[in-house]
């Protein structure tokens, strides 16, 4: 009887759900559901004209209806619920069906509305990745294949940019963006000894700037640059001097002076100060990051780090003086310390560096990998009382905000996006029970599907093999530039038609103790001889994974 | 060749199904996507060669052994759709396996406190007869006192009323048959529009449900006389 309950409804209120094949167990915190009243589509069921659907506008109900559908969201918890979507957002969310027929319902679903069906699916706010070298177009596929929609980046490669400066290629960048049903913010380059480079960029709608050590990451440029976003609210993203070559990481804080600025892979792996740039981490106006292949330490993470700096950064590796430079930034200690540091809340924002030294589709599945590290395992066989039973709740939504509403919020975005909370834009992932963080089977954007599980195009259903996860309708047509936010400054004057232009904001005012199941502040040292790195005076480290969850049984 | 997308997209499940033959043959355990092209392809060489429909399925089902597979594969594996050139034209397979997950299965549901039954202090019961040629089924939340009038019952108490099951289910009425049915009052605002046009408003206002009564018996609802 429960199994086929499950089966037709989902998990309901207290039952425990594993995600994925990770140690992850969560419990169901509330069911918004009423017994009896499920709506559902289909032959035979209740959401009918009269019955389940209200004969009334679907502007006065609403255009789309997820219902049934288990909400992970770091905002809003884990619960089943329907969401609700007008023109793009989020308008309610709670118990769906028809005011006339069934009691207590929160979103008015109308004889004319998309209904969505979400029983055992799993549904979060689009993944927001703000590491982006947009070196070939394909990473945006990458990137909306995995769960992504929103994307900060640096440049439209094949060129390696940390930054464009120029407002007449970020003209061009911008319209190839809106291709897409994506969100795209492009930084500009903060390498200015002077305001001067700055302003066209500004003008050419960038949602912030990046410094980096391989353009200039000197004093100069870092005031520069952070006094400039001051004065337009625009958000500084930064990879710091790994050279050493002009100041050391306390000299970077110093330069820094309590503005707020987001570090860019923070571990080291992905450049700079080498050893100790992770003592960047724990100030509160320095919102830390990390990349995802230090993620979910992994036994081959060190071996697999030189030749992707040498590749990245236009090494050579017949080069002995790049040989060395690279295996300085490659430290298994302070990898082992920054899994740590994400699972005691200190470091906020996981991302991808997507074909710099990161992947563009891996960001969702190595942030949950890394959290079913620290997972304890639920005992689940009834030796243990329900109520007794260890589940992983909070640290599930501490994760999810790594990769939502946190870089949201660093990037000044969460007025648009970052979380399910009814006004945002509807940028929703589905995905199977089974597959979470791995494989999405929808991705819906703006309340339209956009990408997704897609099967033999000539079948009498849609879901014959070969599946591939690609382009749904919301790719395609005008609607991919509308579906998508064009994230600029409010000084621009570059305009993408078709594209709505949003500027952020807020991004000089965000702090440490504003990121959502974060906000753990502290001092970080690390020791420069051997790497052990300390918080708040305590050793902090983790032992390699040897099996990488969400990844194995997942991936041809 | 002159391929088909459909063609095109049958040389992914191909390319995939080599690739995780030739992991088996290494003795690699096999994960979703390798188990998945190999049932796939297995039914669809077997409808090449000749197979009917009932062979295809075999020949899926036994495509990979559970010893052949990752932990926790074979409960992932249910519901695979493939679409084959059988010797009658095309068709479509769908490969289902029995389920044997527990709660270490990738994606489990785990239920350790019992769920509440529907509930409802206020229930009617009421003999249906079918007095058709045809079966009838009606759904959960259909008003019952509007469905087909060639079911004879006491149509006046299930006013306001519809059947007293899980969501999403149905009760059918065989024809020439009677069946006994449970009926508990429809909820929220309690509003009822559309169906047959009985009630078309609020089931509680003033004389509604005698002018539902009335309409009932004008068009035939309560006499049983349509067959």
């Amino acid at each position: 009887m429960s199994e086929q309950d499950i089966a037709v409804h989902g998990a309901r209120a207290g039952d425990f759900v594993r995600l994925g094949d990770t140690h992850l167990v969560v419990r169901v915190e509330a069911d918004d559901r009423q017994r009896g009243n499920e709506l559902q589509i289909g032959f035979g069921k209740n959401a009918r004209d009269g019955i389940g659907m209200q004969s009334i506008r679907p502007s006065k109900s609403c255009d789309v209806v997820i219902t049934n559908v288990l909400v992970i969201d770091a905002v809003l918890g884990i619960r089943v619920t329907s969401i609700g979507i007008n023109e793009g957002r989020i308008s309610a969310i709670g118990r769906s069906g028809n005011p006339d027929t069934m009691d207590d319902i929160d979103v008015v679903v109308g004889s004319g509305t998309v209904i969505i069906p979400g029983e055992g699916l799993i549904a979060t706010a689009g993944g927001i990745d703000s590491h982006v070298h947009a070196m070939a177009p394909r990473v945006c596929d990458a990137a909306l294949s995995s769960g992504v929609t929103t994307l900060i980046a640096q440049e439209f490669g094949p060129f390696w940019g940390v930054g464009v400066g120029s407002k007449w290629a970020l003209g061009h960048g911008h319209k190839q963006f809106a291709a897409w049903p994506l969100n795209v913010g492009i930084l500009g380059r903060g390498a200015g000894s002077t305001t001067d480079p700055l302003y066209e960029a500004l003008e050419g709608g960038v949602c912030g700037f990046k410094i980096h050590e391989d353009t200039g990451a000197h004093p100069r440029t870092l005031d520069t640059t952070l006094s400039f976003a001051d004065e337009h609210d625009v958000a500084v993203a930064l990879h710091t001097d790994g050279l050493n070559e002009m100041m050391h990481v306390e000299d970077t804080i110093a330069a820094i002076a309590g503005r707020a600025v987001h570090a860019y892979h923070v571990e080291g792996c992905g450049g700079g100060h080498a050893p100790d740039v992770l003592r960047l981490a724990g100030h509160n106006n320095i919102l830390a990051s990390s990349t995802n292949p230090t993620l979910a330490f992994g036994i081959n993470a060190a071996d697999e780090h030189v030749a992707m700096i040498i590749s990245a950064h236009g090494m050579n590796p017949e080069l002995p003086s790049d040989i060395e430079l690279a295996r300085r930034r490659v430290r298994n200690a302070t990898m082992a310390a920054e899994n740590k540091l994400h699972d005691i809340g200190v470091i906020p924002v996981t991302s991808s560096d997507a074909l710099g030294m990161g992947r563009a589709d891996d960001t969702w599945r190595k942030t949950f990998a890394m959290a079913s590290m620290f997972a304890d395992r639920a005992i689940l066989d009834g030796t243990v009382a329900p109520d007794d039973v260890v589940i992983e709740n909070e640290r599930v939504l501490r994760h999810i905000a790594k990769i939502t509403i946190n870089p949201a919020l660093v990037h000044g975005l969460s007025h648009e996006v970052g979380s399910l909370q009814v006004g945002l834009l509807a940028d929703i992932v589905l995905w199977p029970y089974r597959s979470f963080a791995s494989k999405p089977n929808m991705v819906i954007k703006s309340g339209i599907p956009a990408w997704g599980v897609v099967g033999d195009p000539g079948s009498t259903v849609a879901n014959a093999q070969p599946l591939t996860i690609s382009a749904q309708f919301g790719a395609f047509g005008a609607s991919a530039a509308e579906l998508g936010v064009h994230f600029t400054n409010a000084m621009s004057t570059t305009t993408v038609e078709g594209r709505r232009s949003v500027p952020v904001k807020n991004t000089r005012t965000v702090r440490g103790t504003d990121m959502v199941r974060h906000g753990v502040l502290g001092t970080i040292d690390v020791d420069v001889h051997d790497y052990t790195v300390r918080f708040n005076g305590d050793i902090v480290t983790c032992n390699p994974l040897s099996e990488s969850p969400l990844t194995r049984k997942y991936v041809l | 060749m002159e391929l088909t997308p459909s063609e095109l997209d049958r040389l992914l499940i191909f390319s995939a199904a080599q690739l995780a033959e030739s992991r088996r043959a290494r003795g690699t355990k096999l994960n979703h996507p390798e188990a998945t092209a190999l049932i796939a392809n297995a039914v669809i060489e077997a409808a090449r060669d000749g197979a009917t429909h009932a062979q295809a399925i075999h020949a899926g089902v036994n495509a990979v052994s559970p010893d052949e597979l990752l932990d926790g594969i074979d409960s992932m594996l249910s519901g695979i759709s493939v679409e084959a050139v059988f010797n009658d034209g095309r068709r479509l397979v769908v490969i289902d396996f029995p389920s044997n997950s527990d709660s270490s299965t990738p994606g489990s549901v785990t239920r350790l406190v019992q769920q509440s039954e529907l509930q409802s202090d206020d229930l009617v019961t009421l003999d249906v007869h079918n007095n058709s040629t045809v079966d009838i089924s009606v759904t959960t939340h259909m008003h019952f006192f509007e469905v087909n009038p060639r079911l004879i019952f006491d149509r006046e108490a299930s006013y306001g009323r519809h059947l007293f099951i899980p969501a999403g289910e149905h009760v059918d009425f065989p024809a020439g048959q009677t069946t006994s049915v449970t009926l508990v009052p429809i909820t929220g605002n309690r509003i009822i529009i559309g169906f047959a046009g009985l009630v078309d408003g609020p089931l509680d206002a003033p004389g509604a449900r005698e002018e539902a009564m009335r309409r009932a018996r004008e068009l035939g609802y309560l006499s049983g006389d349509k067959s």
